[in-house]
């Protein structure tokens, strides 16, 4: 199984063919100029992420271990999910029945997040699953664990 | 009243953030202040939102919530020390309905708590992605309740509620709707229409299906 780790947080030895570690890369910010779409298509203006896109193309299983931040993704996570867009094609898909952005590739890997960090009130805990499930949805990504990082086993994976 | 417009664009002033922006001040008759995430340090502008009283907060919807650099920004927030104030946001996505921010909308409303502040609400509005190349003609309709919203707000400092619906309609898409909109699309038309012609623009239309990080061009 190919592996791809994203953290920013946990220190787990985990067989994998990519780490994009957080804390220690710094992932430049979306411009939001869409030179991924519309110049270069598929590629981003920024060339930081250009290996990590490769290997997450090619991951079966991308974990990702995520700190909470206020009751939500940190924004060097939301960074990297800003970053994603180049991923995807401009074209919207409705047969969902809600807008979607088409595929540009024929597959995605399949995800797992375990977070670290404590929510207020449980109200704010499902928000954080939710938005998590939904971008990965949107992402055309399974993605049935979202758990703390106390839950993760080396065993299992 | 003192109130500050933080705008949470990444293309700053130039971006459809900006244009609503723009109009939501135009409808006030002294039009508050703006700052703009992008060209700020994060640490200072923090700093300097606990002047005013209200703040609010535009931004486009990335990935279904705010850009980075405004989750950025709110990393560097601390809870108001005293009550009283308030925040409201204005977000603009490309998607038309405005459910696909309800993620978005959840969290600013806890985060609002959390920083001890009053919930003003969210103004969503969907469909917005070609905004700052449409002609004005085109928005006539929207700027009007953009500066509605602007004027009312200064009058009594919260966001009108008929306007605020009006905007975020649709909400979601019906049946018939997304079944024509799909038909539209299996037919190149619609949305399509806008992609390819920009792409064509930036001579990329032959390109616009490339995938250069997948295992199958490696080769």
């Amino acid at each position: 199984m190919k592996r791809v780790i994203i953290r920013e947080c946990g220190e787990f030895e985990i067989p994998c063919q990519y780490i994009l570690d957080l804390r220690s890369t710094a992932v430049k910010d979306c411009i939001g100029c869409w030179s991924c779409w519309l110049k270069t298509p598929g590629r981003c203006v920024h060339k930081d992420l250009d290996e990590f896109y490769t290997a997450y193309l090619d991951a079966d299983k991308v974990i990702i271990f995520s700190k909470v931040s206020l009751g939500f993704v940190s924004g060097d996570l939301k960074t990297l999910f800003d970053r994603m867009l180049p991923l995807f094609l401009p074209y919207i898909t409705y047969k969902t029945g809600e807008s979607m952005h088409v595929p540009r590739y024929e597959k995605y890997p399949e995800i797992e997040v375990y977070y670290q960090g404590d929510f207020p009130s449980i109200e704010v805990k499902k928000i954080y699953e939710d938005y998590i499930n939904r971008t990965f949805y949107q992402f055309y990504s399974k993605c049935e664990i979202v758990k703390p990082i106390s839950q993760f086993s080396l065993e299992e994976v | 009243m003192r109130t500050l417009v933080i705008n949470g664009s990444p293309k700053g002033k130039n971006g459809n953030t900006e244009i609503f922006i723009q109009q939501f001040i135009a409808g006030m008759k002294v039009p508050c202040e703006i700052c703009y995430v992008v060209n700020e340090d994060r640490l200072q502008l923090a700093t300097y939102i606990k002047q005013f009283d209200t703040v609010i907060v535009a931004m486009p919807l990335y990935i279904h919530a705010m850009p980075g650099i405004v989750m950025k920004l709110i990393e560097c927030m601390e809870p108001a020390s005293d009550g009283g104030k308030v925040m409201g946001f204005i977000v603009q996505s490309g998607f038309m309905e405005s459910a696909q921010s309800k993620y978005l909308e959840r969290y600013l409303s806890v985060l609002t708590k959390h920083l001890n502040y009053t919930y003003l609400g969210t103004v969503i509005r969907g469909g917005s992605a070609g905004l700052y190349m449409m002609p004005v003609q085109m928005n006539k309709k929207l700027f009007k309740q953009l500066r509605m919203l602007g004027e009312h707000f200064e009058l009594n400092g919260s966001f009108h509620r008929g306007i605020t619906m009006e905007l975020a309609t649709p909400k979601k898409l019906s049946k018939g709707k997304s079944r024509m909109l799909q038909f539209s699309h299996k037919l190149g038309l619609g949305d399509n229409m806008f992609w390819n012609m920009m792409l064509k623009e930036n001579n990329a239309l032959g390109r616009k299906f490339d995938k250069p990080f997948g295992n199958e061009d490696l080769s």
